[in-house]
């Protein structure tokens, strides 16, 4: 024990002041190890000493894991869904596509199934006081698949072309007002600068996996990814034809350990139940991503493992705040009301799936304030809260959605439930092109419709959804939602360095959205990848990325 | 008017066809909603990458313009770019193309004989149980779409029995038998499908033709039963069938995105599916007019083996 102090003394002694708030909270049993390892990544304090001090607190250890199998070489195939577009980093923005980028490309850090950043071609990060600048420390002796070297002119370069609104860039959404073309610095070869348009307190999840865009490619890229696949990671491109497939091999020059697969096979395909038949089949050991609803012949087949991870994917059903009958907040509170929650999970995901509490705080974020009641299905409530708002007797609405995964399923269930509040709801499911149409307000069923359902994929960290759909000038707000007060906690949130002020401003943003009910958030589903039970040592994402370097297949 | 008077006519009205096709295909693409750069960035991306991206694939140009542009390349045989993926369409549609010939090839030569041999044994054997049996089977095939036959085979012969792949695609370095194994699983849905059509006709054709007057003759001058089933019955009996299996050609080649998703195949009719759903207009327009090619050659070979198998019609022979 005695040790032990020493240790966390001299920690402390090296430590800042935002690593040693982190200690503390962690001390004294404000947050849970899986928080302080998660929270303590994000502002840069490395992986090993934090578990180093969560084994001296008496916590056991757990970090992401590395342990080799035992079985080197093979080939491992995996079904895709076929990448929508030609693999170019800067435009890609579909699952197929960002799998494909990332087998041979690494990014500055990795966002891992308990949400932990853990440190790739960053070696350690720092932000300043404020969040406003981040410096990043570069991984040095790494050499692109061309025989390059990486350096912090690459990293830079990476940034300003996926930062430049002059390049088709995917990730300009993710980037806009957070990072500008420019300020990305060069301080050294293998020192970078990220000068941030306004503090951030979660900007490394900006340049990790989340942001699926930024693997790291060689400063005089030219647009032909899909060539060459340069990237810098444990496997590099063998042969990618374009609709059919790809594969890749062992990149004997990679500056970690080699990976174990002499060889991975990536297999297209256009729809789901192929692949399921595929895996049965013997065809593919693994399926990337597994939707509940259209996996569900493997979900109890007792020859195949599914991997689950929580993630933050969700559907998002928003009622127009200025458009009868929702300009009421208490109609609002009253359609959320009427949902029986965990029936839906039980029905729509078999169980695959968190409960939503109508805010995008989904339980897996770590700043998610636990102590926000939970809203559960009450009738009698909300025939109350319809006769208070003058209409006891209900209305006529049109939900309009799109036709993806289990959208049209999860509006029938709502169509169901509020008729018990004498809601006659009409259903509108569209095609996602017809759905989303222009994308901009005016030319857009999504951003038009007096109530709409739309999908939201898996992100890290809150902050997107927090802003684009519910801020007043959001980009996606489909619910037209305007609130002064939220607008001006979302930029606390966003600004705060440390989680316990994180988690203090996620409560007033949970109560107040929970109070004003712009948007039903009823669940966030499980990230799912099947394997047959021959292969071990795979790693997913809930980005539906996969890392293969460490996956082994028994003959 | 001679029989190249005649070709050159029917080559003609082909190219203008054609040339119809692809304006219907463009006013069609227009009505699709949404525009390349949208479904490539997808819903959430800036609009200013998209603008972008629109511009750089060159689709925000004025209609026209792009069309004219289109068909300038496509006369002199070049297929332009696909937007979506960035690379020339030509070997896309090539691959397509050849993959779905393969599998129509296959699918042919499983059903024309089945068809035929099984209309023409019912015609034979009229109002027996036998022909009962086919033609309900027939019917019932028919009905049944392809998805559903196809998970059904693939259940049984793919996954239980484990006989057949499950995937038509054989590996890249296949020789030509292991490629027709890969494709007999993928062709027996539209076996199915085909099989009750063809029999029907050939039924139909075949009791009319055991009823004609030179039948009656063919059999009272005293030929042998063969003889006359092969030379004066078939020969007649199966002249519509000709036509109803050439009219099949467009949906065998183009038609069978069912089928090439289901058992992941390369073939044209998903390549036009995906085209479609990308507002990759060059690979669409390509797509279709290989497809329309393909059946206007099907039709005038229909046509000329008609013209053949029937002297009443052989060309020339009225003047």
């Amino acid at each position: 024990m005695k040790k032990n102090d020493k240790f966390i003394d001299s920690v402390r002694r090296r430590s800042s002041e935002l690593d040693n708030h982190i200690i503390d909270e962690f001390a004294a049993g404000h947050i849970d190890r899986r928080a302080f390892l998660r929270h303590g990544s994000i502002i840069g304090m490395s992986l090993p000493l934090l578990g180093g001090l969560a084994g001296a607190f008496g916590s056991s250890l757990w970090l992401p894991s590395t342990a080799r199998a035992a079985t080197p070489g093979g080939t491992i195939r995996v079904a895709t869904t076929v990448p929508a577009a030609a693999i170019d980093p800067v435009t890609v923005a579909d699952g197929g596509g960002l799998l494909m980028l990332q087998q041979t490309g690494e990014f500055l850090a990795i966002s891992g199934p308990d949400l932990i950043l853990k440190p790739v071609l960053a070696e350690s990060w720092k932000p300043n006081q404020d969040g406003s600048v981040w410096t990043f420390k570069i991984r040095q002796g790494v050499k692109f698949h061309n025989g390059k070297t990486m350096t912090a002119a690459d990293v830079v370069a990476t940034f300003d072309r996926l930062a430049d609104p002059a390049n088709s860039s995917n990730a300009l959404s993710a980037f806009s007002g957070v990072l500008s073309k420019g300020n990305t610095k060069k301080v050294d070869d293998y020192t970078v600068e990220f000068h941030l348009d306004a503090p951030n307190g979660n900007f490394p999840y900006y340049v990790c996996s989340d942001n699926y865009n930024t693997i790291i490619i060689p400063a005089d890229y030219a647009g032909d990814f899909e060539k060459n696949f340069v990237g810098t990671g444990p496997f590099k491109l063998d042969k990618y034809t374009p609709k059919v497939g790809a594969s890749f091999v062992r990149n004997d020059d990679y500056w970690g350990p080699k990976a174990l697969p002499d060889r991975t096979e990536f297999t297209f395909y256009a729809d789901m139940q192929p692949q399921v038949l595929a895996l049965q089949g013997h065809q593919v050991d693994i399926i990337n991503q597994l939707p509940a609803i259209s996996g569900v012949a493997l979900l109890n087949d007792p020859n195949v493992n599914i991997m689950s991870l929580k993630s933050s994917a969700h559907t998002q059903i928003h009622m127009r705040n200025d458009q009868a009958p929702f300009t009421d907040k208490r109609v609002r509170q009253a359609v959320a009301l009427c949902i029986d929650r965990k029936k839906l999970i039980k029905g729509l995901f078999k169980d695959r799936a968190d409960i939503g509490n109508d805010s995008p705080f989904a339980p897996v974020f770590p700043s998610t304030d636990k102590n926000v009641k939970q809203r559960h299905q009450d009738i009698a409530k909300a025939k109350e809260l319809m006769a208070a708002a003058g209409m006891p007797n209900g209305f006529k609405v049109k939900l309009t959605t799109e036709k993806y995964l289990e959208i049209p399923e999860y509006a029938q269930v709502i169509q169901q439930a509020v008729k018990a509040i004498g809601i006659d709801m009409e259903l509108n499911v569209e095609s996602q092109d017809a759905y989303y149409g222009k994308a901009v307000y005016g030319q857009s069923d999504w951003l038009d419709s007096v109530m709409g359902g739309t999908d939201y994929g898996h992100r890290g960290v809150p902050n997107v959804t927090l802003a684009a759909p519910l801020k007043s000038d959001g980009t996606w707000n489909g619910a037209h939602f305007k609130n002064k007060d939220y607008d001006t906690l979302v930029g606390q949130y966003i600004g705060a360095l440390d989680l316990q002020s994180q988690r203090g401003t996620a409560g007033k943003i949970q109560e107040l959205l929970l109070d004003e009910t712009p948007i039903l958030w009823t669940y966030f589903y499980d990230f799912l990848t099947a394997t047959t039970k021959k292969v071990s040592g795979v790693r997913a994402t809930a980005m539906a990325q996969l890392f293969l370097e460490n996956a082994s297949i028994k003959s | 008017m001679s029989f190249s008077g005649l070709l050159l006519k029917r080559l003609l009205l082909s190219v203008v066809t054609l040339w119809l096709l692809s304006l219907i295909v463009f006013a069609g693409a227009q009505l699709l909603p949404g525009d390349v750069g949208r479904a490539i960035l997808g819903p959430l991306a800036d609009a200013r990458a998209v603008a972008n991206l629109n511009h750089q694939l060159g689709a925000d140009r004025p209609l026209v313009v792009q069309y004219l542009d289109w068909i300038g390349h496509f006369v002199i045989g070049d297929m332009s770019m696909s937007y979506t993926f960035r690379s020339p369409v030509a070997p896309f549609i090539i691959n397509a193309m050849l993959n779905s010939l393969k599998l129509a090839a296959v699918a042919f030569a499983l059903v024309v004989p089945l068809g035929i041999g099984g209309g023409v044994w019912a015609a034979l054997h009229v109002g027996r149980p036998l022909d009962r049996l086919i033609s309900v089977i027939g019917l019932s095939a028919t009905v049944l779409p392809e998805f559903v036959t196809g998970i059904v085979l693939i259940m049984i012969f793919g996954v239980w029995l484990d006989w057949l792949p499950i995937t038509a695609t054989a590996p890249a370095d296949a020789d030509p038998l292991t490629q027709i194994y890969y494709l007999l699983l993928p062709s027996l849905p539209l076996v199915f499908v085909l099989f009750g059509y063809i029999a029907r006709m050939a039924r139909a054709g075949t009791i009319e033709a055991l009823d004609a007057d030179y039948t009656r003759t063919a059999v009272l001058k005293g030929l042998p039963r063969r003889t006359v089933l092969w030379r004066h019955v078939l020969r007649n009996a199966l002249l519509p069938t000709i036509t109803v299996i050439a009219t099949q050609m467009g949906y065998l080649i183009g038609g069978l995105v069912v089928v090439e998703v289901l058992f992941h195949y390369e073939g044209i009719g998903s390549l036009i599916y995906i085209a479609a759903r990308g507002k990759d207009f060059p690979m669409l327009e390509a797509g279709i007019l290989s497809i329309g090619i393909v059946y206007t050659f099907a039709t005038l070979a229909a046509d000329l083996l008609y013209s053949a198998l029937n002297p009443r019609i052989r060309f020339g022979a009225v003047e």
